[in-house]
């Protein structure tokens, strides 16, 4: 409590305020714009904090994470752009309910269920970070590798209407996963001598391009006009019933959203993709999810903003980042002369108290932004098609191009594009393949450095009892969902669609 | 218009704050310091540091550039093919070297001329405060009896390259376990999966204040001012001994001037009170190198790292 006590009294600070108000709004554009990772939108502020007062320093960045996890929900309802790689879950019922004309309801609810996760994710931040150091420190390799391996679970049930597609899907994700450079030997694997491959290809040049280019190619290839459906340009909260009906799939992204973000490499993006599957697991309106559901939106956004929240559990009490963006922040306190870890609470206790109550002001300058700015957006992409395809062309050409500035990014991304185009001809999903090279790097790694402690012992999987908690879930997820289908099959039923949005 | 006077002169001040009246000696009036690591990353924020006070030496405006991609591949090419005028370098690290053995990209450390070292980073051995191990000899006992289990923090670098030379020197048996930096490491060793980790002493500095870990030795050449009873590995007769440096490399045929005038601002930079202070807390081992010894030093530590790829399979 007394903790609260001197949170309450850094919101009264506007230095603070103003920080994290110049910081969320800066984190929404970075997060909306595609190929800006919340880590380049964190990196680019990085200079200007050079001169600012540490705590002013670390509230700017930190609330520059967490305006851009939720900033990248904009382009993936509106425009099927996956603005940061958590996004990517929401894309699949937000893109569906926006092409409904339901945009408003859409980035309404992803907004409300974003600012609830922050506020979620922070208040555990605040409260439990002692308990939740705890839990990243049980997760030993083994433990990751059955992490990982319950992640690619979802893919059974993410497949669509056949679970062999969905493997093909997956596998060509986990093969695209293993360019670059070897976990274990440090040698390089299928980079035919270029240095561009080394670090292998970035999930984001996939998912913009798999999503993103190959929509514009389809909408190219598609010569009626007029078809589309322009949702109004303003945002619509739901109603009483509707957010009462998403309280539980928002309760299921805080929750798994929370202990992945404790995880350091877990992130926000298997959060995303695991509470949109546990949300359809448990809905009583399944057979929405893929159509536009808003239960699908809720899940996944209030997932990755309480990981914006908890990543900083291992960064606060350990000094270990757990992701990119963390690692920015690690700068960020470094170059103020922070060492973040068990020291920071002691001895920078203010510091750390300021961050808190800079979060919080964040959380709620979500809200206010939110509503501010995405009716302009609603309006942007309700301009003629040509024109909104051009803008897109152009929007997402020059995000990608500037991660690296590298024309060779370019190529990969449209390269992924074309494949994207097709594999919606052939009907083959997408989302298989981007959990496949979202999670191979986790799940190999994790499996070989797993090997190498045992002697090559694989035993070590069962005898290590997270991991074999995991894995055991993740077989009762494959066995029912794969059981589910036969049952259907045999009785004649057709199979639901469950990704349809993602085809 | 009001606003744009005071930034422009807040601009200016700020400015004549750091870096002084433009001397006349040094041929260009800006140097760029390429780095390979990304904003805020462990080089990108010694380097900004480091500049502030090499620009007054050196009499010129100093600023670092980030050019990112393959591990060092983009910022070699870069610096190659960077005109030999003084005003444009490379932050080096034993990166440099790996990425150009391992990756044999375009150009690589052969292709760039090792200028000066400023410092060695120390790399320790270090243990959970609860593990049973108080010395190094104990770990190694314990890896004669039962397979150890060792950590680095990077599959291509110095620091496991140090554990396997360890490993070899004493004839134990253990796996050698890399991971994707310092901060996965470290919670391996904090909840006990692994024996030992090896890292600088700067990632490990707040567990090591806060008695969460346990320094057992040092790779050093001697043993460090700020922990004079830790031995190093040498001495506790293992014989391997590490040397991740800290330096500067330009493009090929640097003109006399400019090496000296960078032979002198290092020596300048390293021997500043202020700065002391600072790379001091830091860990950081001023190391300063001059022009012809740096070379002859970057190529014996290629070489040798060289053999240690060939010798454990990574490369043919």
């Amino acid at each position: 409590m007394e903790t609260l006590y001197l949170v309450a009294v850094h919101l009264g600070n506007p230095y603070v305020f103003l920080a994290a108000a110049a910081g969320v709004t800066w984190g929404i554009l970075g997060g909306a714009m595609p190929g800006i990772s919340p880590s380049i939108t964190m990196a680019l502020l990085l200079p200007f904090t050079y001169t600012m007062d540490p705590t002013g320093a670390i509230v700017l960045l930190a609330s520059t994470y967490v305006g851009a996890e939720y900033g990248g929900s904009i382009p993936a309802i509106l425009i099927r752009t996956p603005g940061t790689n958590a996004a990517a879950a929401t894309v699949i019922d937000g893109y569906e309910m926006n092409k409904q004309g339901r945009a408003g309801l859409a980035l309404g609810i992803s907004l409300y269920s974003g600012v609830l996760g922050s506020l979620f994710g922070l208040t555990m931040l605040i409260l439990l970070s002692k308990p939740l150091a705890s839990v990243a420190l049980a997760f030993t390799p083994p433990a990751y590798f059955a992490l990982g391996v319950l992640g690619l679970s979802v893919i059974a049930t993410l497949s669509g209407d056949s679970l062999l597609k969905g493997f093909v899907a997956a596998l060509l994700g986990l093969m695209i996963a293993t360019i670059g450079t070897d976990p274990v030997t440090g040698a390089n694997r299928f980079t035919f001598g270029s240095s561009d491959l080394l670090s292998g290809i970035a999930p984001v040049l996939i998912m913009v391009g798999m999503f993103a280019m190959s929509e514009l190619l389809v909408q190219a290839s598609d010569r009626s006009e007029g078809t589309k459906v322009l949702s109004r340009p303003r945002i619509e909260f739901p109603g009483l019933k509707l957010a009462r009906r998403l309280m539980f799939p928002q309760s299921i992204g805080a929750t798994i959203g929370t202990f992945e973000g404790v995880m350091p490499g877990a992130g926000g993006t298997i959060a995303s993709f695991m509470s949109y599957n546990e949300a359809r697991r448990w809905s009583r309106h399944k057979e929405e999810f893929g159509k536009g559901s808003p239960e699908g939106i809720a899940a996944p956004e209030t997932a990755n903003n309480a990981v914006a929240e908890t990543a900083l559990v291992p960064l606060l009490s350990f000094g270990i980042p757990g992701s990119n963006s963390t690692a920015i922040l690690l700068g960020g306190f470094l170059i103020h002369g922070l060492v973040p870890g068990p020291m920071l609470f002691t001895r920078s206790a203010d510091v750390v108290h300021g961050l808190y109550a800079g979060l919080f002001i964040a959380a709620i300058g979500l809200l206010v932004i939110g509503i501010l700015m995405l009716p302009m957006c609603i309006w942007l992409v309700n301009r003629p098609r040509p024109y909104l395809s051009a803008f897109i062309f152009a929007l997402i050409l020059s995000g990608i191009f500037s991660i690296h500035a590298s024309l060779f990014d370019l190529a990969i991304m449209l390269a992924a594009g074309t494949v994207g185009f097709f594999m919606r001809m052939l009907r083959i999903p997408f989302l298989p393949a981007v959990l496949g090279l979202v999670l191979g790097y986790l799940v190999e790694s994790s499996f070989r450095r797993s090997l190498v402690l045992s002697g090559d012992d694989l035993s070590i999987f069962f005898t290590d009892k997270v991991s074999l908690a995991l894995l055991v879930v993740a077989f009762l997820f494959v066995a029912g969902s794969v059981g589910k289908r036969a049952l259907d099959f045999v009785r004649h039923r057709p199979s639901a669609h469950y990704s349809e949005g993602s085809e | 218009m009001l606003f744009r006077q005071i930034f422009t002169a807040a601009l200016a001040s700020a400015a004549m704050s750091v870096f002084p009246a433009i001397a006349a000696d040094y041929p260009v009036d800006t140097v760029t310091l390429v780095t390979h690591s990304s904003p805020g990353g462990g080089s990108d924020v010694f380097l900004r540091e480091m500049s502030k006070y090499l620009a007054p030496e050196l009499g010129v405006n100093v600023v670092v550039e980030n050019v990112r991609g393959g591990s060092g591949a983009k910022a070699m090419a870069d610096l190659a093919q960077a005109p030999a005028d003084g005003a444009r370098f490379y932050a080096t690290t034993p990166t440099f070297i790996y990425t150009s053995l391992l990756s044999e990209p375009e150009y690589k450390y052969t292709d760039l001329e090792p200028l000066v070292n400023f410092f060695i980073d120390p790399e320790v051995i270090y243990t959970a405060a609860g593990s049973k191990f108080q010395t190094l000899e104990d770990v190694i006992k314990a890896s004669a009896e039962s397979r150890g289990r060792w950590g680095a923090a990077n599959p291509a670098s110095l620091e496991r390259q140090a554990l396997e030379q360890l490993k070899a020197s004493t004839g134990v048996q253990a796996g050698i376990v890399t991971h994707e930096g310092g901060g996965d490491l470290m919670i391996n060793v904090l909840n006990g999966t692994l024996q030992i980790g090896v890292g600088e002493v700067q990632e490990i500095q707040s567990q090591l204040e806060a008695g969460e870990i346990r320094l057992l030795a040092t790779f050093s050449d001697a043993r460090l001012d700020n922990f004079p009873d830790l031995p190093t590995v040498e001495e506790l007769g293992y014989g391997v001994v590490v040397r991740k440096f800290r330096g500067i490399a330009g493009p090929k045929g640097l003109p006399a001037d400019v090496i000296a005038a960078w032979e002198n601002a290092a020596q300048a930079v390293l021997a500043s009170p202020e700065y002391k202070k600072t790379y001091e807390a830091n860990n950081l081992r001023a190391n300063f190198m001059p022009h012809a010894e740096y070379g002859q030093f970057i190529e014996t530590f290629a070489n040798d790292t060289e053999s240690f790829l060939r010798e454990s399979g990574v490369i043919k």
